[in-house]
């Protein structure tokens, strides 16, 4: 027979105590403690300002991270699920948004910062990374911290944001309780470390924790659920550019065996590529490993063997011992030499017979690579569509091709299979319908506005949607030309702005095309338009400039207002940027 | 005569368009697509443009989801083919800016720049404007690019001649605001009455393209018997110019398997003076104006007026409008269609160097040479009927310098007497009319061919050839010796049995021939001539002697006695 553990006296009714008793009463001690944490997180969820239980409050703990690709931003949503299991109660601030003055109330603090390009803040906490350097920054006396950095070592500035702002919280009067860790690309692993060493040592004293097991409220709190990657079908594989185009743009179509990823316009999706194998047999040969068929297959589909870093100099001289770049190393000559250069360059100038280990250890895990999700579901049903352009250069006289890029582009056919996870990002999504947007997306920067336009003509959005697209030439590069031109028929687009850098001698960009209609934009912005860039990291740089500049002229504004103009867009996130 | 049938689809859009204005300055606001509408695709060849696309890249548009490949053809108005060294250098420029880095010389003495787009056709055609350049009515249904004998070292008479084109030019000339309007950004002027905005045109301009050239014996480098209208230099012993023989009716266009469609040459009006030379050129365009047929486009040419309403009458409407009788002919003599390459002296003391360019595609290294050559030369350029190109008026001072550059830029050589005698139309990739290769091909066929006239001894001998992608006969075509006209890809009908002095059209010799049919089937017939021609006999007059083709009279004669191999 169950016990009846829940009193008659209950404010339930009868059948209510019925049906918990007849839940409660069976349960393991394990259950009820579970049951417990979860009803007591139901109220912190719904006021998370209140103690989650009264009568044993849970210590707060700030996470405050800065993300561009959203790595730190996932990372904290991993700190925030231990931290309840640890009875904290963990509050996650996205650094773009943060009050710099709150930061001084907060008594534990996580900061997980993430690097961009050569040592810059992402993006859109740029402002709030100056303040904090500046001279008006609060005092942070007593306040615990660590932190975690996030970086690329192929960057010379490697995790610049995460050292600079471990040493600003120190010099604000900070106590660093955990030492800071540097991530590179395969972060996973000594993120997961750190997080779990960091808690240990914010953790409060046991007497001050509660004894609910703590609850993930999921979606509350965390970015969407995180699959592990699925594979797809390349359904359509088609090179956009013209025959006589400079580039090579595919578009791709994957279908799926179930249901597509649950992407939303915005969002991207993780391509696991391949190494291209003549890359491989050209390293192998270089190291002198041209026998080895297992590390060949190894490299190929899982090791990074192009990145060339600092460290990996420093590795190749400790474990080959090779009498030069000891030389070099010493003489700290290494960031310099390793410029455009790539790990085969260092084996092939410096060459020793390397063993299957050294050179392995030489390499980094092959990591994925982000490409933005080209499509709408609404439009195209369980599939996605990708827009990949080949990158491919020269430098030290070899030529040079990205691995994704050239995965998708050279090796990927119709009819194969290619592996991808979805990668929300929910800082570049749609406005409300009734919204009108700006998009400037120049090369394979429209993808993401492709999947807008396709959404919005599905969902009958009634917000008017104007797009800035550029390229190199007219003829040659107009990325789905024919597909604007009926969007601007059937109203989808309401408005297409062009630019074409390399039809006249003098480049033309569409930053040029949004300082000739800037009366319309500012018309548009200031009747609530949102305003999206993405492409390439110098573009979104220039394009946020001449909006200021747009601001500045046509509201007669000093440059420091226009500028307050356009960081007030971005606080009210109203400009959103994905930029690479 | 065709009151009973309605006016063709273009009458009906020059109707409508405004002189000439129809909706262009809104297609180029538009800047998703490189074409423009159907109609003002019609107009914009009024302005001297064609709407084209690249034909090779037409299959892997779609797939790659873009339109056409559209660009513009832009021919330029060079009355009389001579333009300026500045002008040479603004050409050059804007074809390395915004065509496809290459300068086309035409078979009517101006220059063609392919491959650009409509986003750059303002600039374009501004930057022609700021050297007193402009394309209006390099094509349409106007009288088009006025062509005139570029012989420079006969100065006197070359003079006349140039000065009677430039005249009939810009007598004829659209007078509508339109061009300034759409594409130099000018004030929009209100339209007034038909006749004061187009005194000579009216609203609906002409029934069909008009192609008008002056003459000067013994050089029919213009083809003067492939034209709407003529005037040959009647010349005294002492050079001067006594005046002018009018012809009127040439024309080459014709279409595969429609026989009342014809090439035809020119019929000879009469002779007229200096003084009365305009007033006659007037008279004939006006005339064809009114009694042109404006229903049938394939018979809307003036030969076709000529032929339906005979030559008597149509000369005495022009003697009528034109106010004054026409003289008797007087005797002119021609003795060859081509060009003489080399330096020659003129009769100023300048000199001048005539340049063979293999159908007219001037590209690097040549473009660079001609570039250099322009920014030393105080004389002029001149472009021939021929496709060529004449360095004209050289100071003796820079004559060493002018052929250092000439060599180092690789714009001489020793030619074939086939190559040196050969034309081609453009073709494809960029003529929307074209069935076949023309200027991408000849120079290989030519290659071919060497190696036949060589074997019989015939490497030295002039013989006039000539490649056209289409029956249209941009290249004329019929009064080549051996004519080759596009009939569908890779297959040539070829004519044989013209005047080399271009006074008598060819005929059919065989049809659809491939390229080794090409080689077959002439291979045997330079033997034969190699073997049987009489001294000074030509390749055209022995065909016929020797019985390949019959001799054509004029353009009815043109599909009679065929016997096709």
């Amino acid at each position: 027979m169950p016990l009846s553990p829940i009193p008659s006296t209950a404010p339930f009714a009868e059948e209510d105590i019925e049906i918990l008793n007849r839940v409660v009463g069976p349960a393991t001690p394990l259950q009820r403690a579970w049951l417990a944490g979860f009803l007591a997180g139901i109220d912190a969820s719904a006021a998370p300002l209140q103690p989650a239980a009264p009568a044993q409050p849970a210590e707060p703990l700030t996470i405050l991270y800065a993300t561009e690709s959203g790595n730190s931003e996932k990372l904290a949503g991993d700190v925030a699920k231990a931290a309840r299991k640890l009875g904290l109660k963990p509050t996650l601030v996205d650094m773009a948004d943060l009050e710099l003055a709150a930061l001084a109330g907060s008594k534990r603090l996580v900061v997980i910062a993430a690097t961009w390009g050569e040592g810059e803040p992402p993006a859109r906490a740029a402002h709030v990374y100056a303040a904090l350097m500046g001279d008006g920054a609060p005092r942070l006396d007593g306040v615990e911290y660590g932190v975690l950095a996030l970086g690329d070592t192929a960057y010379a500035e490697f995790c610049a944001i995460g050292k600079a702002i471990d040493a600003r919280l120190a010099a604000l009067g900070g106590k660093r309780v955990v030492d800071r860790v540097d991530c590179d690309l395969d972060f996973a692993g000594p993120a997961a470390r750190w997080i779990s060493s960091a808690l240990k040592a914010l953790e409060p004293p046991a007497a001050e924790r509660g004894t609910v097991i703590s609850v993930d409220f999921g979606s509350k709190s965390v970015p969407a659920a995180d699959h592990g990657p699925v594979e797809a079908e390349i359904v359509e594989h088609i090179n956009l550019s013209s025959s006589r185009s400079d580039k090579e743009t595919i578009h791709l179509e994957l279908a799926f065996d179930g249901p597509a990823p649950a992407y939303k316009p915005g969002d991207s999706l993780d391509v696991y590529p391949q190494n291209d194998p003549a890359a491989v047999d050209a390293l192998l040969k270089a190291a002198g490993l041209s026998s080895d068929g297992a590390l060949r297959d190894d490299l190929i589909k899982t090791r990074d063997i192009a990145t060339l870093s600092t460290k990996t100099v420093e590795t190749y001289a400790a474990t080959t011992g090779h009498q030069y770049v000891k030389e070099l190393v010493a003489a700290g000559g290494v960031r310099d030499w390793i410029a455009g250069r790539q790990i085969v360059d260092l084996i092939e100038h410096y060459p020793i017979a390397l063993t299957a280990e050294q050179l392995r250890g030489l390499t980094r895990p092959l990591a994925p690579r982000a490409y933005s999700i080209a499509s709408s579901r609404r439009e195209v049903g369980e599939a996605a569509h990708l827009l990949v352009t080949a990158v491919r250069y020269q430098t030290h006289g070899r030529a040079r091709k990205g691995v994704a890029s050239n995965f998708v582009a050279e090796r990927l056919k119709k009819g194969g299979r290619i592996r991808v996870k979805l990668k929300p990002n929910r800082h570049f999504a749609l406005p409300a319908a009734d919204r009108d947007a700006i998009m400037v997306g120049p090369g394979t920067g429209v993808a993401p506005f492709r999947a807008f336009v396709q959404e919005r003509r599905a969902a009958g959005a009634p917000g008017r949607n104007w797009l800035f697209f550029g390229d190199r030439r007219f003829t040659h590069d107009f990325l789905y030309q024919l597909e604007w031109q009926d969007a601007l028929k059937d109203g989808a687009l309401s408005r297409l702005d062009v630019a074409f850098s390399r039809d006249t001698p003098e480049k033309i960009y569409v930053q040029h095309r949004m300082w000739e209609q800037r009366r319309d934009l500012v018309d548009w912005i200031e009747r609530g338009a949102s305003f999206y860039v993405c492409g390439d990291k110098g573009m979104g740089k220039d394009v946020r400039a001449t909006l200021v500049r747009c601001f500045a002229d046509v509201k007669a504004q000093a440059p420091e207002l226009a500028e307050q103009s356009v960081a007030a867009l971005e606080r009210d996130r109203r400009y959103l940027q994905d930029v690479y | 005569m065709n009151e009973a049938r309605p006016p063709s689809a273009n009458e009906r859009i020059k109707e409508a368009s405004e002189f000439l204005r129809g909706t262009l300055a809104e297609g180029l606001r538009d800047t998703v697509t490189g074409a423009v509408v159907e109609d003002d695709a019609q107009l914009v060849k009024f302005h001297g443009m064609y709407l084209q696309d690249d034909r090779d890249l037409r299959t892997e548009r779609t797939k790659k989801k873009m339109e056409k490949a559209f660009a513009f053809m832009i021919r330029v108005r060079i009355s009389g083919g001579v333009c300026t060294p500045r002008q040479w250098l603004a050409l050059d420029r804007v074809a390395r800016h915004y065509g496809n880095g290459t300068m086309r010389l035409t078979t009517r003495q101006t220059v063609q720049l392919h491959g650009v787009i409509k986003s750059n056709l303002k600039t374009t055609l501004k930057a022609m404007d700021d050297v007193v350049m402009s394309s209006i009515a390099a094509c349409g249904d106007v009288n088009r690019n006025v062509m005139c004998n570029p012989n420079p070292f006969q100065s006197r008479a070359h003079a006349m001649a140039l000065e009677l084109a430039r005249a009939i030019s810009d007598h004829l000339t659209p007078r509508t605001p339109a061009y300034r309007e759409i594409w130099l950004d000018g004030e929009r002027i209100a339209g007034g009455e038909d006749d004061v905005v187009e005194p000579i045109y009216g609203r609906t301009y002409l029934p069909r393209k008009f192609k008008t050239v002056v003459a000067v014996p013994p050089s029919n480098d213009v083809d003067v018997y492939a034209q709407d209208l003529g005037f040959i230099a009647v010349v005294d012993e002492r050079g001067d110019v006594l005046g002018w023989n009018v012809t009127a009716g040439g024309g080459m266009g014709m279409t595969h398997g429609e026989p009342e469609t014809y090439p035809r040459t020119a019929d000879t009006l009469g002779f007229c003076r200096t003084a009365d030379a305009l007033a006659f050129a007037e008279a004939v365009v006006t005339v064809q104006r009114d009694w042109g047929d404006r229903s049938n486009r394939k018979h809307a040419r003036l030969k076709y007026t000529i032929e339906d309403r005979g030559l008597a009458a149509f000369r005495a409407e022009v003697e009528r409008r034109a106010g004054k009788p026409l003289q008797p002919a007087r005797p002119v003599r021609f003795t060859s269609t081509g060009d003489r390459y080399g330096w020659t002296e003129g009769e100023n003391g300048r000199a001048h160097l005539t340049l063979f360019v293999e159908n007219g595609r001037l590209r690097e290294p040549a473009l660079t040479g001609l570039r250099r050559i322009a920014e030393l030369h105080d004389g002029d350029f001149r472009l021939t009927a021929n496709q060529n190109l004449v360095v004209a008026n050289v100071a003796p001072g820079k004559r060493v310098e002018v052929e250092r550059l000439v060599a180092e830029h690789g714009l001489n050589g020793t030619l074939s007497g086939l190559r040196r005698n050969s034309m081609a139309c453009v073709a494809l990739p960029t003529c929307g009319l074209a069935l076949a290769e023309a200027e991408r091909y000849l120079p290989d066929l030519i290659t071919a061919l060497e190696a036949s006239v060589a074997a019989h001894g015939l490497a030295e001998d002039d013989i006039v050839i000539r490649m056209t992608g289409c029956p249209n006969g941009c290249a004329r075509p019929y009064l080549a010796e051996i004519g080759l006209v596009g009939k569908g890809p890779g297959r040539y009908n070829l004519y044989l049995g013209a005047a080399f002095d271009g006074s008598r059209l060819s005929k059919l010799y065989a049809e659809d021939l491939d390229h080794d049919g090409i080689v077959a089937a002439l291979d045997p017939l330079f033997a034969a001539y190699a073997a049987g021609r009489q001294a000074g006999e030509r390749f055209g007059d022995f065909s016929i002697r020797a019985g390949f083709v019959a001799a054509t009279g004029n353009g009815r004669d043109f599909h009679a006695n065929v016997k096709v191999r």
